[in-house]
């Protein structure tokens, strides 16, 4: 049993460097208590959910069973988690309702996109990635993170972006989107179980920017520290 | 598969197009949020020092002021009274030959009335302006506004430094010590109902502290702020001192009364520098 993770965890390192450098950002926000803080809360869940999901999909992955229905199920769910953490950073009632309501809309879309792109629901062997659902989390997500650097701008309330902690986390979200946003449309076509097409280096660019994006997290709770955060 | 080829390019390429945009934007929100702090950096800044001159410009019209009043009394009135005295002088004579009692007496009467005020006028004129602050520099104008308070007043007032000469500094400077420590003393002798005052004045290579201790009633500072008890004393404290780059804090001993530090850098007094606030300088004949 052991042998078939190693074998598959060797044969995909990328991946599964992805995978296991969540570790790094949640011993962090253990240290240095970043779960005291609200938004930094909700990534904390995110990234222990992620860690989890990821580990059932290795496994699957390296007994070779189709592990994409988890992939599609995290779709809303980690969605409403990093949108989430927008909600105790924007301030106007307009933002924060506009913001549960696109987690609403977004989580049926991705239902029905699951049962849309899947002709043949009970048939898990030949589960498919969903067509649209990624796509529009890596908009949505840009525009939350774009929305949100326009109102530090506005605001002007954090004298130095580089100690802020939730900076560096939207940097870090920002980047991976940004790698995701073409290629996820694509996956659903590629990724079919009996004849899998490989995309070369573009397939490996979300897992390359997912370790970066996870390294910006563990920098930007590096910076945590509660008495910072009670002043703003 | 050509085809499939040519998809895959095109998928890295838009890929890292994306990823390109996506540092840029971060890049920007950097540098533009700091240019922005910059420049509101400078703003407040340049604010900050528009109200300290025109503090200042309000302090030192009110110190030209009284030196004017000052002036206007000694010369005007103090020469009237003067020339009065010599009149009654002469005056005095007369009716001294002449040898009515009454009349005698009533002239006595008239000649301590008008040297009297001669001495209240003088007084008023040195009140207006320290003129042994100017003179002798802050040790000897403190000790004496001392002496003249312990005189008409039963209370113990002490008065400490931590060196015999005290350098002397400049002439703002001085000041707003000075003004500070009467302001202190007279708020101790008003509210605190005290019986002993103390006066500590220390100074090191970088700072001049001024302390003030009474054993009266004490009081909170911030209270005092908060309602609007606050009167034009406190608050022109820390307005002096905002003009010099000091600072004041109140403490409340445990023994009871309360206590008051002043500190200021030092600013030593550059030997023969013009001094504007000087009309009082030009001495007179004094009477
Ligand atoms: N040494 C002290 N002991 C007790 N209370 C004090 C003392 N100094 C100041 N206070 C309180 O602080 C208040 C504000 O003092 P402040 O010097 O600002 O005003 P003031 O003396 O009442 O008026 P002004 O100084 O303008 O003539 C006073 O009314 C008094 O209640
Ligand atoms: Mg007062």
């Amino acid at each position: 049993m052991f042998d078939t993770y190693i074998a598959y965890i060797t044969k995909n390192s990328i991946f599964s460097i992805a995978v296991f450098i969540t570790v790094l950002p949640i011993a962090l926000t253990i240290i240095r208590k970043a779960f005291l803080d609200q938004s930094l809360r909700l990534l904390f869940c995110y990234l222990i959910i992620k860690l989890a999901i990821d580990l059932v999909m290795l496994h699957y992955a390296s007994v070779r069973l189709n592990n994409l229905m988890f992939y599609n199920l995290s779709i809303p769910l980690f969605y409403a988690l990093l949108s989430g953490m927008f909600y105790f950073k924007f301030t106007a009632r307009r933002q924060k309702n506009l913001l549960i309501a696109s987690i609403v809309g977004f989580c049926l879309f991705s239902g029905w996109d699951i049962v849309n792109s899947n002709l043949n629901l009970r048939d898990m062997n030949e589960h498919r990635i969903v067509v649209y659902a990624k796509t529009v989390e890596g908009i949505l997500m840009i525009a939350l993170i774009l929305l949100y650097f326009y109102e530090i701008i506005k605001s002007l309330q954090i004298p130095n972006l580089l100690t802020f902690p939730f900076f560096w986390v939207c940097s870090g979200l920002l980047l991976y989107y940004s790698s995701l946003i073409f290629v996820a449309p694509v996956l659903h076509y590629a990724y079919t179980w009996k004849n899998p097409q490989a995309l070369g280096m573009a397939e490996y660019i979300p897992s390359i920017f997912e370790i970066i994006c996870a390294l910006l997290f563990s920098v930007g709770i590096y910076h945590y520290s509660p008495k910072d955060y009670a002043k703003q | 598969m050509q085809n499939s080829e040519e998809l895959k390019w095109a998928l890295l390429i838009a890929s890292l197009a994306m990823l390109a945009m996506a540092f840029c934007m971060i890049a920007f929100v950097m540098y533009y949020q700091k240019r922005r702090f910059e420049e509101e950096k400078k703003i407040s800044d340049i604010e900050k020092n528009y109200n300290r001159l025109l503090l200042d410009t309000a302090l030192n019209s009110e110190e030209t002021e009284r030196r004017r009043i000052a002036q206007d009394l000694h010369d005007d009135i103090g020469t009237m009274l003067s020339l009065t005295k010599l009149s009654l002088n002469q005056l005095g004579k007369l009716v001294a030959n002449s040898g009515d009692e009454k009349e005698e007496s009533i002239m006595k009467k008239s000649q301590s009335l008008v040297e009297e005020t001669i001495l209240h006028v003088r007084r008023i004129t040195r009140d207006l302006v320290p003129t042994t602050l100017e003179r002798f520099g802050l040790m000897e104008a403190i000790e004496e506004f001392i002496h003249k308070l312990e005189e008409d007043n039963n209370l113990i007032i002490a008065f400490q430094s931590n060196t015999e000469e005290f350098p002397r500094q400049g002439q703002k400077l001085e000041l707003t010590l000075y003004r500070i420590m009467q302001e202190l003393v007279n708020n101790a002798i008003k509210h605190a109902s005290c019986t002993k005052i103390d006066i500590v004045l220390e100074i090191d290579e970088e700072m001049i502290g001024l302390r003030v201790t009474d054993n009266g009633v004490g009081f909170d500072p911030e209270k005092i702020k908060e309602s609007n008890l606050a009167g034009l004393g406190l608050l022109g404290i820390e307005s002096r001192l905002a003009i010099v780059n000091g600072t004041v804090q109140y403490e409340q001993p445990a023994k009871g009364g309360s206590s008051a530090i002043a500190r200021i850098p030092v600013n030593p007094a550059s030997g023969n520098k013009p001094e504007p606030l000087h009309p009082f300088r030009r001495e007179r004949v004094n009477i």
